[in-house]
């Protein structure tokens, strides 16, 4: 059995030490002035890879992140599961019933959120794929990729944004949460279905079967599957130790459901966001379990996600001015379109539904998760990936100001009023 | 031609002028009709019999001997035999008679098969323009109810379902009935878990919890209470089920829910949410208030 050298653990866990105390400093930084955690987190990673450090020191930043040997490979790793387990907590924060409990105007906010964006992003790439440096061959997955990264939301940036405005519970506030929520759901898969493409295509997998297992995997997990996590949830809690029980044996049901997806061909990011909403959907789930997985997740493997991304890529070497201007143009005019239109048609008037559209524009870490998946698999080239980056960074940091333009005093105060009456 | 529903609309959930119940011939007809017979005497209704079916001799010999039995002479009473699909010809018949509450028979718990496809008195509760009363336990030797428990959702319709819930606690005679607000924030909990302290953490929630009271004393305010006791509860869980939990650990008589906001499908059923919870397994008889606003 091969295992890790003397030298290269100790390169990892000082690696590891380096990346959690840093980011954590960056984003509590980053925390007080009320921008997104992740910022300071993929603000590290810029200063620790080539960016920076690589660049000034190469010494060092080889040293403690080396790119060839077992400790890069452990940490190429860890990265992979925790990228796998983002995706399960991304999943429980899906609530499918809140998105069928606010009808009518999240039908219309979420389908045309997805749909416009969607579209001006495809059809973009698809007539003008040299602007994105890609080729007539790679067009269609590259298009049908950037049609989904400009349809994501990224639900926890919306809902800090909501909780900081007063609006968490307001109409506006569940629309746009509902929203966010169907165009994560229908956007991973989508995800997925373009990821599992690719490998099909590297592999020989038939692009029809791709389909068929993700729809089949998809209703089974949502529907029996969910049943049954519901049904022996209670036990688990009641019988195991607790809260360790419930711990152990989600993310084991997380994993088995990524390796099942990962083995069939799809991507194992379906696996884990899928078990994430089929477990965090169960009436028996206690909220401190959820809080414990999610500060475990957020707080331990999104960091080193969020750091690894910046070690890898150069962000200087990779800024293309007018391909980061053509993304925001796009990304802003998609999102900010499609989600007013639906809320206008959903019963909103105008300046609220510009405020639902600036909403949903924030990305956040979803899509720099996105985008890392679709770098490592080759369907963009780094000045895409960092354009997306940069994408979701501004999209995020925009959004509540956005809105409270839109949404002016009066709004707060009459709803105040409405719900005192 | 399309019969006048004019008043229909706006008309008040409460007082209920006009009592129906659905009947089939099955064992628990008699304790249903006794059941309907305490409501009718106890709101002084006019009573509405109705059954989904072929009028023949049998039935009606059957329905007569029961009816004098149980002592329904005294009592203004029609009974219209129609045929027709159950579920359709019990609500346009509800429509038509400018019924207030309608009486139905529930069992506890469905099969899988027929609480996915709808059975007729869970279907009829879902689509209904009228209040509805499903019981699940009808005793020939019919209690009143003492312990009831009102969802205090923050919606619209909530202040008469309130409303409506006291006018039925004053002719039970009861000295409390108790209304529950479900806080449910896994995606609160998650959010501010990421990016907040402990003390701001606390203070967040504390201030929804405060809110929320706020909200619902303002709604009980609003109510003339004449000696009638309201208790708030906070329970924590999912909406629709943790009150159904809440009053099955207790022991409640009836649990009371607003009507439905959309038309509720099979998705809400695969997905469930709100009253489905207390549909899917009733932890008592179930009161859905339709406030016609």
């Amino acid at each position: 059995m091969n295992v890790i050298s003397h030298h290269d653990l100790v390169v990892l866990l000082l690696g590891m030490a380096t990346m959690l105390i840093l980011s954590r400093i960056a984003s509590e930084l980053a925390r007080s002035v009320k921008f997104p955690v992740v910022m300071g987190e993929i603000l590290i990673g810029i200063f620790l890879g080539p960016t920076l450090l690589g660049n000034f020191a190469p010494d060092i930043s080889s040293y403690v992140f080396p790119t060839t040997g077992s400790a890069a490979l452990a940490l190429n790793a860890i990265t992979k599961i925790a990228v796998v387990m983002m995706l399960f907590v991304a999943g429980m924060e899906v609530q499918l019933p809140v998105v069928l409990k606010q009808g009518k105007a999240a039908f219309y906010t979420s389908s045309l959120s997805m749909v416009i964006p969607f579209a001006i992003g495809f059809v973009i790439s698809w007539y003008y794929p040299h602007w994105f440096g890609q080729s007539n061959d790679t067009k269609l997955l590259f298009s049908l990729f950037f049609g989904t990264a400009l349809s994501i939301s990224a639900l926890p940036v919306i809902a800090r944004i909501l909780i900081d405005m007063g609006l968490f519970k307001t109409k506006i506030g569940m629309i746009i949460i509902a929203s966010a929520m169907f165009d994560d759901l229908l956007g991973w898969l989508i995800f997925s279905f373009i990821l599992s493409s690719k490998k099909g295509a590297d592999t020989g997998v038939e692009f029809t079967y791709t389909i068929i297992y993700i729809i089949g995997f998809g209703l089974f997990m949502l529907t029996i599957g969910r049943k049954i996590l519901d049904k022996i949830m209670p036990w688990m809690q009641q019988k195991l130790s607790w809260p360790g029980g419930v711990l152990s044996i989600s993310l084991g049901i997380c994993f088995l459901s990524a390796a099942f997806t990962e083995s069939i061909g799809i991507h194992a990011i379906l696996g884990a966001f899928i078990a994430g909403i089929a477990i965090g959907d169960s009436v028996h789930l206690k909220e401190k379990a959820r809080e414990i997985i999610y500060q475990f997740v957020t707080n331990i493997f999104a960091p080193l996600f969020f750091v690894s991304i910046g070690l890898k890529v150069n962000f200087i070497e990779n800024f293309n001015g007018s391909l980061v201007l053509l993304v925001l143009v796009v990304a802003y005019v998609g999102k900010v379109t499609g989600a007013s239109l639906g809320a206008r048609l959903g019963g909103f008037t105008r300046k609220e539904s510009l405020a639902v559209g600036f909403g949903m524009n924030a990305r956040g870490a979803m899509e720099i998760i996105l985008g890392t998946l679709a770098l490592q698999a080759g369907l963009i080239n780094e000045p895409i990936f960092v354009a997306l980056v940069i994408m979701a960074l501004l999209t995020s940091l925009t959004s509540g100001p956005m809105m409270r333009l839109f949404l002016d005093q009066s709004y707060f105060n009459n709803t105040k009023t409405i719900e005192n009456n | 031609m399309e019969p006048d529903y004019t008043k229909l609309k706006k008309r008040p959930a409460y007082p209920f002028e006009t009592v129906a119940v659905a009947i089939a011939f099955s064992p628990r007809l008699e304790a249903i009709l006794m059941e309907t017979k305490r409501m009718v005497n106890m709101f002084g209704s006019q009573l509405v019999i109705i059954h989904v079916g072929k009028k023949d001799a049998h039935h009606e010999e059957v329905l007569d001997k029961l009816m004098n039995k149980i002592g329904f002479a005294k009592i203004k009473f029609r009974v219209i035999w129609m045929e027709g699909e159950p579920i359709d010809t019990i609500l346009k018949l509800c429509k038509l008679n400018v019924v207030d509450l309608l009486v139905l028979g529930a069992l506890e718990k469905e099969n899988l098969y027929k609480y996915y496809v709808g059975s007729i008195a869970r279907t009829i509760s879902r689509r209904a323009k009228c209040s509805v009363l499903l019981l699940t336990n009808p005793s020939i030797n019919p209690k009143k109810m003492r312990k009831i428990v009102v969802n205090g959702v923050d919606n619209a319709k909530t202040i008469h379902t309130l409303k409506t819930t006291h006018y039925l606690a004053k002719h039970e005679k009861i000295a409390d009935f108790t209304v529950v607000q479900e806080v449910n924030t896994p995606l609160l909990s998650m959010t501010i878990a990421e990016s907040g302290t402990e003390p701001e953490v606390s203070k967040i929630k504390k201030e929804m919890q405060e809110e929320d009271f706020s909200r619902l004393n303002t709604l009980i305010n609003a109510i003339d209470k004449q000696g009638i006791n309201i208790d708030l509860k906070i329970v924590k869980g999912k909406p629709g089920y943790a009150i159904s939990n809440f009053a099955r650990q207790n022991h409640y008589d009836l649990i009371v829910f607003n009507s439905p906001d959309t038309h509720l499908g099979i998705f809400d059923r695969i997905f469930t949410h709100d009253i489905e919870y207390v549909l899917a397994d009733m932890p008592c008889n179930l009161l859905i208030v339709h406030s016609r606003v």
